[in-house]
């Protein structure tokens, strides 16, 4: 044993401080053998940052490659379904290495960029006024139930195509979705129900765009189709990746953020007083510092597909590999004062949206939202004040997702 | 006939994606750390080191007017 650290990245620990747990494991045994689930748990930035950009050697064709029975364990029983949902995680875009991912990306990637992504801002900034508004008529709010998810929410659905009325529908079935990252030994019945709901209902949005193209990401993945880069079931698979990721990543961003502007008032302060006088803008150097400081998603799998030597280690080719961006963002070796909020940081080269070939697709919408979303809270309260003492978080392994955040403002 | 174009990568901020060698790859390839590197500023035509500059999903790639100084991107 390198490292005293229990294995279970399940537990308390692990989910309530994963920057105590992580930052434990990159300080003792950074690339490290976790016997419990049979995986290498990857903590160090320079580390992470070498694998993502050696996409060659770390294939994300996990679910496709992967045969191996799902960790934690699930029942016995359930694993016919594991095998649909297998199936189906396999189709997403991100689950591909190149040359075909770049062939799927490819199709959407304009629709995300920078540039493009601008004309959505008015449109977002319009959304949190109207909750904002809301919110200050009962002079307190939830802020995960009643900011950071509709928001998102409302944003993807618009971009989608989708009516607003289905928010409620498309929030139901995005989180049965989320128990692919938890460890709950009946979580296959509802990732499988879920899954299959929203192919259900996102089927026929999908032949309707077909044949009448409209300005909606739908009608691009559906153009993929028309071009023989994607199958009919592809496009209906990666429309649920990206109604999940789209609005998931934010909500946490939002919500993470929001919370460590409450923990730390000075920086808030600084928020608030603005001087607009920094490149790039202060509101986007926090926006940034919130990714690094306490990231919606946590860890990332490959497998590997070859042996390769990493930190004095033999990784064997079909191992199984996770990183985590928590203890990537938090590495001495990268950031100065790694646990210190602080808004102003830059450069700040964090790895809240991984990086290489498969940085995050919708990293840009994913800014905006949070540029907006706490330039808004600054500019509309003296103060947000925290109405709880506990931090409930969802017990999963990939995201850092507060069940709940009570506030009342100033 | 366009004139010459003087193009930098913000190393800062570019993430690897390797979207500029994909899209315009006589003008860019990855360096050692699998960041982007220009080869040749006029190596590609100028329509595809614009769309590459685009595509940067940081928007890490600045491109101006060599001669009259323009900034063209972003």
């Amino acid at each position: 044993m390198v490292t005293a650290i229990n294995d279970d990245m399940f537990s308390g620990l692990a989910i309530e401080d994963p920057y105590a747990y992580y930052g434990q494991l990159r300080e003792e045994d950074p690339v490290h053998w976790n016997e419990k689930y049979n995986l290498w748990v990857l903590t160090r930035y320079e580390d992470v940052v070498w694998c993502t950009r050696h996409n060659e050697i770390f294939s994300s064709a996990v679910f496709k490659n992967d045969y191996r029975a799902p960790y934690p364990e699930v029942e016995e029983s359930d694993m016919g379904l594991y095998d649909d949902v297998r199936k189906f995680f396999a189709s997403w875009f991100i689950q591909h290495d190149r040359p075909v991912h770049m062939d799927m990306r490819r199709v959407l990637h304009g629709y995300f960029t920078p540039k493009s992504m601008e004309q959505w801002r008015p449109m977002v900034k319009s959304v949190i006024k109207d909750l904002l508004d809301e919110a200050d008529e009962q002079g307190e709010m939830d802020i995960m139930r009643d900011f950071a998810t509709p928001l998102p929410l409302f944003v993807i659905a618009q971009m989608m195509g989708m009516p607003y009325e289905d928010r409620k529908f498309i929030r139901m079935l995005a989180e049965k979705l989320l128990f692919i990252g938890r460890g709950d030994i009946g979580r296959m019945q509802p990732l499988h129900d879920g899954i299959y709901e929203l192919i259900d209902y996102l089927s026929p949005v999908v032949e309707a765009r077909i044949k009448n193209p409209e300005d909606d990401f739908i009608s691009v993945l559906a153009d993929g189709e028309r071009k023989g880069i994607y199958t009919r079931e592809q496009v209906v698979s990666n429309a649920i990746l990206l109604l999940l990721a789209g609005h998931e990543t934010t909500i946490n961003l939002i919500c993470n953020g929001s919370l460590a502007f409450m923990q730390h008032p000075d920086q808030w302060a600084a928020l608030k007083n603005d001087q607009g006088d920094v490149v790039p803008p202060l509101i986007n150097r926090a926006t940034e510092e919130c990714l690094r400081y306490d990231p919606p998603v946590k860890s990332i799998q490959r497998i590997a597909g070859e042996d390769v030597e990493l930190g004095g280690k033999l990784i064997r080719k079909n191992d199984r590999i996770r990183w985590f961006i928590t203890g990537a963002n938090r590495d001495p070796e990268k950031f100065e004062d790694p646990d210190t909020f602080n808004i102003n940081r830059w450069p700040n080269a964090h790895v809240g949206f991984g990086s290489g070939i498969h940085h995050c697709l919708g990293a840009t919408l994913a800014r905006l939202e949070g540029q907006e979303a706490f330039k808004a809270l600054a500019d509309r309260y003296e103060s947000l004040n925290l109405e709880t003492k506990e931090f409930d978080y969802q017990p999963s392994i990939t995201f850092r997702s507060l069940k709940a955040l009570p506030v009342t403002m100033n | 006939m366009a004139g010459k174009l003087q193009v930098t990568i913000d190393l800062n901020v570019c993430v690897g994606n390797a979207m500029c060698p994909h899209i315009a790859g006589k003008s860019f390839d990855l360096n050692d750390d699998r960041q982007g590197r220009v080869i040749d500023p006029d190596g590609d035509t100028r329509e595809n080191v614009l769309e590459a500059a685009e595509a940067c999903p940081v928007s890490a790639i600045m491109v101006v007017d060599a001669e009259s100084g323009e900034q063209l991107f972003p």
